[in-house]
């Protein structure tokens, strides 16, 4: 079915005001350890549970109308994440249907806020910040993130099913800062969401952990916010637009 | 995820279990979602006491797919003022990193050491989990022999089907629960609050259903536990906020137990033994039930299950009143019953489009009747015929292979019947149609008439796998059941008295995922039939005239019903369902347990 076909059918969204929610959340915890797709089920779930029916896509197995723009990594917590749904007639009113997300989601999933949308949304990542721990010597994780900064390019290789590529990763990390605490540091740093690709979270991680002679863990990573291109004024994720 | 700290002090020795660590486990396996809880309607009672965890012996997918799972997590958290957790079996990647960093096995709901519950219940579904049973003790730090146990050790409770003959694991259980376990989940919990674990035990051991397992080989065993019937399962709401998991379910859609029980008497059948009599949940509780479960689930398709769901009473209604909660809401039935009216109920489900399954079991009138299938190949015919003019585009025939009385010719009816069914499957479908066997190999099982009868053995199940293989057409497509694992199921399915010692063998062998084909190590288990004597294929350490898993568990059903039928399966007679006919006196009723049926 073509995308104006499965918009004007009945009850398949449109572009009526209000029929686009953002929903913002927060994954964290047991729920920072399931896939992107498993992601998007839980909250469809979540809809579903809370009585707010998602419109569907056509076809002999209908889909609900429900995307993540930016997948988080396995593993990883996400402060202000960004959910876009496109729910059928009927749906209540967002304040009110808030609560009702809130009260059905899984432990681990937190609706914060919800915005309507009179046009389909076409958010585009443009940067993320994350935030991470390291165990290690802090001195050593300092003078690694130091190094990095002095790079004029640092390759990387990553291995993909399609093969090996390789990417530099100064084009897509910046602001890397390490905060040295007691047994290891606190690391921070941004990736840039370029139209040819951007940086894995754990590339950066493993490059400070190679550099500084530590196991390579993030502990507690954490995506803090990103900035979209594509919504609607005024909304944005992680309090920096 | 909750932090260690939510748990209480026993359950959560002080610096144990450093977050780092597990955060790092995680990092590194497949599936780390496999490893921390987090379910929607997922109960958390940090403060409450006796801790109990439950566990199911596989991977945690299969493990969430399991029903006595999701009742006794309901009812120990709902009903008593215990708490449940639940500890599934680590995949080997998990296992073998918990091994090389000293890492315990944990609960799901507060990362809490397994090892430090009160009670841990595990289900036992079939044989072919047993080894996984060894190396979840192992992994969570538990005394392996149940003899051996300290006092600070929880105790190891065993249930499930594969109870049905508790020798293969006597000696790593401190006790067994025979049967049906709802209607004593509060007497369980209570036992526990005994001061001592000797205590603890004794009072388990005052709990109808329960065995307890002589602790040497000197001692005597017990009397046996008689299964134990859930008599309030017809007025009991079933489990309707049960755990939804975050991974991909397998099947993803709310469960409505609406009966338990079959008395249609196949004779191989060991469920339809085990779970006598026939009680019915009645239509108004059904409806009820699956409202809320699909409120609490989000799914948008109920299951209504039992062993065999269309001979429900009022399933026609049933059915009807269920699809009307919500427009295009979709109701499925596990099991169709071979003919065509079943099939018609059967299009209201996900199937619909999709396969449906049947399950002639034989290729021949004659061991139909010895097996007391009740089905002909008319009834059949008209079956397959339904399933293709419902609109369903696959069907799966299932057979076996082993019955006793077989022949190679019976094998090659298989394949006639199958060829058949794919003629008419065609012509109705207009050429559309898929159809599929699959064929598994017969095990003799403990309580049922079949229950001293021979195991085929390898040589003859392989003839006749390829046998049947070779006479299918082209177009048929057939999966047949790994013959090795069934060598393996036939001996631990009637194991005597001291099976356990070859089962540890295994295990110490490097066997577990014995369900999974490819991490069945025939190697492991052939080494270990070596060392304890025990030829695979046969019964281990025990002769079947003599039905050694009667010293452990009465199971309701009269041995002399049991040998009746053994007998009309000879004769090649037919047996009446006792919920339609005549009582066959299988000796279930009676004492406060009765078929319950609605009108
Ligand atoms: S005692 Fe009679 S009625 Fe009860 S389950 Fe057995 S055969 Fe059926």
């Amino acid at each position: 079915m073509t995308r104006a076909a499965a918009e004007s059918r009945p009850g398949g969204g449109g572009d009526a005001p209000g029929t686009y929610w953002l929903l913002w959340f927060e994954r964290s915890g047991a729920a920072s350890y399931v896939s992107h797709l498993d992601t998007v089920r839980a909250l469809q779930r979540t809809f579903a549970r809370a009585g707010v029916a998602l419109a569907l896509s056509g076809g002999f197995r209908p889909k609900a109308r429900l995307s993540l723009p930016l997948p988080l990594p396995v593993g990883a917590a996400g402060l202000d994440e960004l959910a876009v749904a496109e729910v059928a007639d009927g749906a209540p009113p967002p304040a009110r249907a808030l609560g009702a997300l809130q009260a059905a989601a899984p432990p681990g999933i937190t609706p914060l806020r919800l915005q309507t949308c009179a046009m389909r949304p076409r958010p585009r990542a443009l940067e993320a910040r994350y935030a991470a721990e390291m165990r290690g010597d802090p001195g050593a994780l300092v003078a690694a993130a130091t190094w990095f900064a002095a790079q004029e390019g640092v390759t990387v290789e990553r291995v993909t099913p399609k093969g090996r590529r390789t990417l530099d990763l100064t084009r897509y990390v910046g602001d890397l800062a390490v905060q040295p605490v007691p047994g290891g540091a606190h690391v921070t740093f941004v990736v840039r969401h370029r139209h040819d690709g951007a940086a894995r979270p754990q590339e950066v991680i493993d490059l400070l952990a190679g550099r500084a002679g530590c196991a390579s863990v993030a502990h507690h990573l954490t995506r803090v916010g990103v900035s979209y291109q594509g919504l609607p004024r005024d909304a944005s994720s992680g309090g920096e637009e | 995820m909750q932090t260690p700290s939510t748990a209480s002090e026993r359950s959560c020795p002080s610096g144990e279990w450093p977050r780092d660590e597990l955060e790092d486990l995680l990092s590194r396996v497949t599936r780390p979602g496999r490893y921390v809880g987090g379910e929607f309607n997922l109960r958390l009672k940090p403060q409450a006491r006796p801790r109990v965890v439950l566990s199911y012996p596989d991977v945690y997918e299969v493990g969430m797919a399991n029903q006595a799972v999701q009742i006794l997590y309901a009812a120990v958290n709902d009903e008593t003022p215990g708490v449940a957790e639940r500890a599934y079996c680590p995949w080997p990647d998990m296992g073998d990193l918990m091994r090389a960093r000293d890492v315990r096995l944990w609960s799901l709901e507060s990362q809490a050491p397994v090892a430090a519950c009160d009670l841990w219940g595990i289900t036992l579904p079939h044989e072919l989990t047993f080894t996984n049973v060894l190396e979840m003790l192992d992994l969570a730090g538990v005394t392996l022999h149940a003899a051996a146990r300290g006092e600070d050790e929880p105790i190891v409770l065993g249930g499930g089907p594969a109870v049905a003959d508790p020798w293969p694991l006597a000696a790593f259980f401190d006790a067994f629960f025979v049967g049906e376990v709802e209607g004593r989940v509060a007497e369980l919990v209570e036992a526990l609050g005994a001061r001592t674990r000797a205590e603890r035990l004794d009072q388990l051991g005052r709990v109808p259903g329960v065995w307890l397992p002589p602790r040497s080989a000197a001692d005597a065993a017990g009397p046996p536990a008689r299964r134990q019937v859930f008599t309030e399962f017809a007025r009991t709401m079933p489990v309707t906020r049960p755990l939804v998991p975050l991974l991909e379910a397998v099947h993803d859609r709310a469960v409505v137990e609406l009966m338990r029980g079959c008395t249609r008497g196949c004779r191989f059948c060991q469920a339809g033994m085990w779970y006598r009599p026939v009680r019915e949940r009645p239509v108004d509780l059904v409806v009820e039930a699956a409202a809320r479960t699909l409120a609490a689930t989000g799914c948008d398709e109920v299951s209504l299950v039992s062993l065999s769901s269309c001979d429900y009473s009022a399933i026609g209604e049933a059915v009807e009143r269920v699809r009307a909660l919500r427009p295009g809401l979709r109701v499925s039935l596990p099991s169709l019953r071979v003919d065509s009216a079943a099939v018609r109920l059967g299009r209201f489900g996900a199937g619909q489009r999709g396969s449906a399954t049947l399950a002639p079991e034989a290729g021949t009138q004659r061991l139909r009747e010895r097996i007391n299938k009740g089905v002909d190949e008319a009834q059949l015919m008209d079956a397959v015929e339904a399933v293709f003019s419902g609109g369903f585009t696959g069907l799966k025939l299932y057979f076996m292979l082993g019955l006793p009385g077989e022949s190679d010719d019976d094998a090659r009816a298989i394949a006639a019947t199958a060829t058949k069914a794919a003629e008419l499957a065609r012509r109705v479908s207009r050429g559309r149609a898929r159809l599929s066997v699959a064929v598994s190999s017969f095990v003799p099982k403990p309580h049922t008439p079949f229950e001293r009868e021979a195991f085929a053995g390898e040589v003859v199940l392989r003839r006749r796998q390829r046998l049947l293989h070779d006479a299918l057409p082209r177009t048929v497509k057939a999966a047949f059941h790994d013959v090795s694992g069934s060598l393996v199921e036939a001996s631990l399915a009637r194991g005597g008295r001291g099976s356990d010692a070859f089962v540890e063998a295994a295990w110490r062998n490097g066997a577990r995922f014995d369900g999974w084909r490819e991490r069945f190590d025939l190697r492991a288990w052939s080494t270990a039939a070596a060392s304890c004597g025990v030829t695979l294929g046969e019964p281990a350490m025990t002769d079947p005239a003599t039905a050694p898993w009667r010293e452990a568990v009465d199971p309701g059903v009269d041995a002399a019903f049991l040998d009746e039928e053994r007998r009309r399966a000879e004769a090649g007679l037919h047996t009446e369902d006792c919920r339609r006919g005549e009582c066959g006196a299988c000796g279930v009723c009676g004492g406060g347990v009765e078929m319950e049926v609605v009108a």
